[in-house]
């Protein structure tokens, strides 16, 4: 689940009658140890193998992770098929003063459509993109190369043989999905569902 | 909050509107680009981006305007005649075919706001960089708009002197990034940024040794320090 689905579920799943016992808060304990030394986003699997643990009591204990987070300056995204430890957004300005970082670079509306066309239609050509959005977007490809959120998937086996792009990991992560089934659903009605959430 | 785009705006005889916009329907064929004077659209660029610059929205104007241009000139040039006349589209298709395509772009806009919300909520979110990878810095304590203002200080600075002009010999990126590349091996301790481009040297100079500088840093050649906001900004050549 991604960020703004966890807030939710984590939300809405009700205690479990005897879940804080010392067995799960020990392998919470230790799942907890594995995020916080990660670099980048651990699956489960490996988490599981780390510990001895199985894969289900590894998920249990991740979500018991994520709740007790609520109120504290952390919390536990799924992304790009593993879970990481980020820092809660409310905390953003503080986080940024102290790093010195400066605004990282959103994307332009052109870059976006351009982007959202080859995430929900992947793999999708210049062609493709271009028919969509009624003018050419070779500049917007190319800048969405050079950031890595899409990538070279191979060639359409028709007349020119014209690339075909789809998005990388990269792209999971930079907009904190777990995989491409946890893009909002086309439409307005997604967009209202998604910002709700977010909210 | 992320800064949230706002895109360059046009307001000349015979369009007023955003400037992609006016592209697309250009594109589209629904604005007659020859009542366009694209110059007066050029000017309104350039006097907005004299107040303040977003590199990223001047870029995509920038292409926007090119794209124009070419558009434009082709509109200029004696057509040939049209090969074969267009397959058939029934005249009452043709609204139904033009409505059932906004409603397919409209979603993936749709799908670009999604998009964005996600962005925003996600930049809010920091992460650990991986232990013992040094982060991809290229520019140390220096931001690309404190680069870009040393630069037009070095360009103002040469306009005054209005040394030669007009190059005498073609000045090419790829000579100056070999020329950067050489001064930079002579100076270990770093090179500071306006000893680059030397005393009296044209406008044209100025800006390839500047493109070169922009070229070397995206390849990782380069790295830029600057100490505290007044420092001097140094250059480096990132060892192999």
């Amino acid at each position: 689940m991604s960020t703004w689905q966890d807030e939710q579920a984590a939300v809405a799943t009700p205690e479990v009658e005897g879940e804080e016992d010392g067995a799960l808060r020990a392998l919470a304990g230790g799942v907890e140890s594995i995020l916080f030394v990660a670099g980048g986003p651990v699956s489960v699997d490996n988490i599981a193998e780390a510990l001895g643990a199985d894969r289900a009591a590894v998920v249990q204990a991740i979500h018991y992770l994520q709740r007790r987070s609520h109120g504290t300056g952390l919390l536990i995204q799924a992304v790009a098929g593993g879970y990481q430890f980020g820092t809660r957004p409310e905390h953003a300005e503080a986080v940024r003063r102290f790093l010195q970082s400066q605004h990282s670079e959103s994307l332009t509306r052109g870059a976006l459509e351009t982007l959202a066309i080859i995430a929900y239609r992947q793999p999708a050509t210049r062609g493709d993109i271009e028919q969509i959005r009624g003018v050419r977007s070779d500049w917007h490809i190319e800048r969405l190369l050079e950031r890595q959120l899409i990538r070279e998937v191979g060639r359409r086996p028709t007349a020119g043989r014209p690339v075909l792009f789809g998005t990388t990991e990269l792209f999971l992560r930079y907009f904190g999905l777990n995989d491409l089934s946890e893009l909002p659903p086309m439409g307005p009605r997604g967009v209202q569902t998604l910002l709700d959430a977010v909210r | 909050m992320a800064q949230r785009s706002v895109g360059y705006t046009v307001n000349v005889p015979g369009f007023e509107g955003p400037l992609d916009l006016l592209v697309t329907l250009a594109h589209q064929g629904k604005v007659d680009l020859m009542t366009i004077p694209l110059a007066d659209v050029t000017r309104e660029f350039l006097d907005r981006t004299r107040g303040s610059l977003d590199l990223n929205e001047a870029t995509e104007a920038l292409w926007m305007l090119a794209a124009l241009v070419e558009m434009k000139a082709k509109l200029l040039l004696p057509k040939a005649p049209p090969p074969e006349p267009l397959p058939e589209i029934g005249e009452s298709d043709l609204p139904e075919k033009l409505e059932e395509r906004l409603a397919e772009y409209r979603q993936f806009r749709d799908a670009a706001e999604a998009l964005r919300a996600l962005e925003d909520l996600q930049q809010r979110i920091f992460v650990r960089p991986p232990e013992g990878e040094p982060p991809d810095l290229l520019l140390e304590g220096v931001t690309l708009d404190d680069l870009f203002r040393a630069f037009e200080a070095v360009l103002t600075r040469a306009r005054k002197n209005r040394a030669a002009e007009v190059a005498d010999e073609p000045v090419r990126v790829a000579d100056r990034k070999a020329a950067i590349l050489e001064a930079l091996s002579r100076s270990p301790q770093g090179l500071e940024f306006g000893r680059l481009f030397g005393g009296r040297v044209s406008t044209v100079f100025i800006v390839v040794t500047f493109l070169a500088l922009l070229e070397l840093i995206k390849e990782h050649k380069v790295r830029v320090q600057q100490a505290g906001p007044l420092s001097p900004i140094l250059l480096a050549a990132v060892p192999a």
